[in-house]
């Protein structure tokens, strides 16, 4: 049998042809976006005159969203990337404990406290990433140690040193200092200041601060939070790392034979992981002027199902930082619009639970509508 | 479509040895490839046609022989010297990622670096722009450079991972069992898509134990059989009933084949 | 795949309706939120809760109980500035950590919601962050009261079991005692950990070292319920006298068979029933007691014990 040259295009009859309709709406942060006006939509009407959408309650459920954003953020990078970190509440405390320990306790200047407290988180980081590439073992299981040993520590440290398990005063010694401002301070305040004058929006009624606006400008904790959204969307689809963090991801041999270098990838979105625990707990130190042991517990899982939300699949290669983002306001909206609504607040976990089985259902509908998976 | 002989071998493997503690999986196999050539590696399971490619392709070194590329010795530290050098390996199992896009998978670890700024992104345009041109050259009608590999047929699949390899200056493109798992419509266009490659002056070596698929696109054929070789053949010398005979190393099949009827 | 969408939407939107409906029908009186620092585990807020739906059925006010899941001061902190953000009557809140909710409440304060201290800190803290009361349970004086009531019984010296030396305000309890009695504290609060079987052995041990020690006090169950066990074990349980902070199960045995004297009761529930009535007759009314309210202690003796076992977990 001689070969005869086949020149003319191969092409499946059975693939259909996708209405422009149809591929527009199938996006990984397609789930996030309809759960996002879905979620709306159902305070607009269920919570409008309760001072959800008034500027303090906006404010409210955005500083809480935006929490949820830094964290998942790092969270759905390493997910993607196929790895889970299961230590970024422990993170959360122990790094918000070592500020206040290096800056109130040790008397350092309260930069070099946050300098060092995030040098610190990112080796953390790595030394998770790094046991998991080496061991092979899974990261659940690595990063649940990790769980332990941190809030072990953020425990024992404090209550050897000054025997409590709350360390206050950051407040005091971060005033004035360059960089504590850029984690707990506020931008706009001239802006909003203006709007209270104005009349645009609600100031206080009574006390010292009588006539300031009742919100005197956006907390760097949203800035944070968007700057974190934006670099980390950007990283994921528009450079070459981005595609190495799918490639890991989907499948780290296939990867590893095209020459991506899939430990190096891992390990460095541990660190990003790391790095975000670590703003999200600078922010809150340097906002409530004190750190506590029982910081950040569980936050975790709330990245974990935030990113979940966003289109993000559990076991890697696929997922989306903008839904991600869209999974952390539906989460943060939702925690904070249902006692808006009046609801009784313990069954706020009903509804989250509701929510992720929504979210998760509909996300491998749109996901197998998207790869052919049947 | 045999142009061999106008040139030198571009890579010739002699004596190769290849000991794995005690167990001599090599015992010394010489075989050249020449460009533009389609050479077929045959043999049965445990044949160590694996074990040969590996060597070829830099994961394994081998404890005796020598490899001779483009006229000069090598010596392969790991695959991505041999990948560099111009040595490209498909795998049986693909190195393909289904959930992502075409593109995305075409270009993954070498991807194509627009500068804005001080920053560099990945081109995407480009990137979408090579990919669907490539695929078309090969005979692949893509719904667009966005549609994921998982979408893809098994086919499909090959001829993407070939296409990427000769792509990015594959000289040598070593196909592991690429017909193994598939129907017969999608191996056929698999067989197409190395005629094509061969056709750029591309040595090819294709490692199969389906005798048919062999001789369907193979210039010249070599049999392995436990860690030797049986000698290399050229196209119309010999018949499939030998080279089937040869795979399973004498003449058991014979007597077999006869009560069956000729069917294997 | 737009039908299936639909089938989502609507079957969630079923889910949810019957939970958001009858929480609508808001009551016409005042509204007040409690905000506590207790994690969702922890049994003893039970009281709480049943305390301000009580007060709200009597009042006809709307009464809201929120609490961080985990425990978590700074969502806690939150949840206060959510609560202002709803622009409810008044704020019932404890002040775990002064530092991280001073700044909301302040907040809450200044946007014209009344703010009522109860449970965790001091009179002094209430008044900084402009509440209008602290209703609780001041653990100094608390321990004063315990102290002086034991000085009357004859007691002249003392074993303070200490199970939680990491808070401050709860060794506050031995040194009010120790004040009460007339003596030093010095050496006998005793930091015993959590572990029942180690806080046995050392109360033993010390007792052991200490024989002429005729007063035990303990800061609640967890370090009441070991110490129960070695006086038994030692024989002289009945014998020494015997007070503890707190109530649970196995202390209320101990009163009633007599190995316990007393148990000082914070009374948790008019930390919650009183602060709802009071801010409701303040904004009806204009009327507003001229201090603070200390809900404890109240001692619960074995002549008391009827209404401790028959409420016990629900207002007791």
């Amino acid at each position: 049998m001689s070969q005869t040259a086949q020149s003319q295009t191969v092409s499946d009859e059975r693939v259909k042809e996708m209405s422009a309709l149809r591929r527009a709406l199938i996006r990984p942060e397609l789930g996030g976006l309809v759960g996002t006006v879905a979620v709306f939509t159902f305070f607009l009407l269920f919570a409008f005159d309760s001072g959800m959408f008034s500027s303090q309650g906006v404010m409210n459920w955005s500083t809480v969203s935006a929490q949820f954003m830094i964290i998942a953020v790092g969270a759905c990078l390493l997910m993607i990337a196929g790895e889970f970190d299961l230590s970024v509440g422990s993170m959360i405390g122990f790094s918000g404990m070592m500020i206040a320990i290096l800056s109130v306790t040790l008397g350092w200047p309260v930069w070099l406290a946050i300098i060092v407290t995030f040098a610190m988180c990112i080796v953390i980081g790595a030394l998770n990433g790094y046991i998991v590439i080496r061991t092979g073992l899974p990261s659940f299981i690595v990063t649940l140690a990790f769980l332990f040993i941190l809030r072990g520590f953020t425990i024992y440290l404090p209550q050897t040193i000054e025997r409590k398990t709350i360390i206050s005063g950051v407040r005091d010694v971060a005033e004035g200092d360059w960089l504590a401002a850029l984690f707990g301070g506020k931008i706009l305040t001239g802006f909003f200041t203006w709007m209270g004058q104005a009349g645009l929006i609600e100031t206080f009624e009574r006390g010292t601060r009588e006539g300031q606006p009742v919100v005197d400008g956006i907390p760097m904790l949203i800035v944070w939070a968007i700057i974190l959204v934006i670099f980390g969307h950007i990283l994921l689809t528009r450079t070459r790392f981005g595609n190495w963090i799918f490639a890991s991801g989907g499948d780290a041999e296939a990867a590893r034979n095209s020459g991506v270098p899939v430990s190096r990838v891992k390990i460095l979105m541990f660190m990003f992981t790391a790095f975000c625990a670590c703003v999200f707990a600078t922010c809150q130190v340097m906002e409530f002027g004190s750190a506590g042991a029982d910081r950040g517990l569980l936050k975790e899982f709330e990245a974990i199902i935030a990113v979940v939300i966003g289109g993000a699949l559990l076991t890697g290669g696929y997922g989306s930082v903008i839904g991600a983002a869209l999974g952390a306001l539906i989460f943060g909206v939702v925690q904070q619009g249902l006692f808006f609504a009046g609801v009784e607040s313990s069954l706020f976990r009903v509804f989250l639970g509701i929510i992720l089985l929504f979210a998760v259902i509909l996300n491998t509908y749109i996901r197998r509508l998207i790869t052919g998976e049947r | 479509m045999n142009t061999r002989s106008i040139h030198e071998p571009i890579i010739r493997m002699i004596n190769i040895e290849k000991h794995f503690g005690s167990v001599i999986a090599l015992a010394g196999v010489s075989v050249d490839v020449y460009p533009g050539e389609c050479h077929c590696l045959l043999g049965d399971n445990g044949a160590g046609k694996s074990t040969f490619i590996k060597t070829m392709s830099g994961v394994h070194k081998p404890t005796a022989g020598e490899i001779i590329f483009e006229g000069k010795p090598m010596h392969f530290d790991d695959p991505r010297d041999a990948i560099s050098a111009g040595i490209a390996t498909v795998h049986q199992h693909l190195a393909m990622i289904p959930l992502m896009s075409v593109s995305r998978n075409f270009f993954m670890g070498n991807e194509p670096l627009k500068k804005i700024g001080p920053l560099k992104f990945f081109d995407h345009d480009l990137a979408n722009q090579v990919t669907m041109e490539e695929m078309r050259r090969m005979g692949i009608n893509l719904r667009g450079p966005d549609q994921a590999v998982g979408t893809l047929s098994g086919g499909e699949r090959q001829t993407v991972a070939i296409a990427r390899a000769v792509h990015f200056g594959a000289k040598v493109l070593i196909l592991d069992e690429p017909t193994s798992a598939l129907g017969v419509r999608q191996t056929a266009n698999v067989l197409a898509t190395i005629d094509k490659v061969r056709k750029q002056d591309i040595a090819v070596v294709f490692i199969t134990h389906n005798v048919r698929h062999a001789l369907a696109v193979g210039d010249r054929f070599t049999v392995l059989n436990r860690g030797q070789t049986l000698g290399t053949a050229q196209r119309g010398q010999i018949t499939p009933e030998e080279l089937q005979d040869m795979m399973a190393g004498g003449q058991e099949l014979v007597a077999l084949e006869d009560s069956l009827g000729g069917t294997i | 795949m737009k039908s299936n969408l639909t089938k989502f939407l609507v079957g969630a939107a079923i889910a949810v309706a019957p939970m958001v409906a009858p929480t609508f029908a808001t009551a016409e009186g005042e509204r007040y939120v409690l905000v506590s620092h207790a994690p969702d585990s922890d049994s003893w807020w039970n009281t709480i809760k049943n305390g301000i739906a009580l007060a709200g059925e009597q009042m006809g006010v709307e009464v809201e109980y929120r609490n961080p899941p985990t425990g978590d001061i700074a969502d806690m902190a939150r949840i206060v500035e959510q609560a202002a953000a709803s622009a409810p009557n008044g704020i019932i809140t404890t002040l775990a950590d002064y530092d991280v909710l001073k700044g909301p409440i302040m907040d809450a304060v200044a946007s014209g919601v009344d703010v009522i201290i109860m449970n965790t800190g001091t009179p002094e803290q209430a008044r900084e962050v402009g509440a209008l009361m602290y209703v609780g349970q001041p653990e100094y004086d608390a321990g004063l009261a315990a102290g002086m009531r034991a000085k009357d019984d004859g007691v002249t010296s003392f074993l303070c079991v200490n199970h939680a030396i990491q808070q401050p305000t709860v060794g506050e309890r031995c040194q009010g005692f120790a004040d009460g009695l007339g003596v030093e504290l010095g050496e006998s609060m005793l930091d015993s950990g959590t572990d029942p079987a180690e806080i046995k052995n050392r109360v033993m041990a010390y007792l052991n070292a200490n024989p002429d020690t005729d007063g035990i006090l303990t800061l609640g169950p967890v370090s009441a319920d070991p110490t129960i066990l070695a006086l038994e074990e030692n024989g002289m349980a009945g014998d020494i006298y015997f007070g503890t902070f707190d109530l649970g199960d196995e202390i209320v045995k101990g009163i009633k068979s007599g190995v316990i004297q007393w148990g000082i009761d914070q009374q948790p529930f008019l930390q919650a029933y009183l602060p709802v009535v009071i801010m409701t007759n303040y904004h009806r009314y204009g009327v507003l007691p001229g201090n603070n309210i200390n809900s404890g202690p109240g001692f619960v003796t074995a002549d008391a014990l009827e209404m401790v076992e028959k409420f016990a977990g629900e207002y007791r």
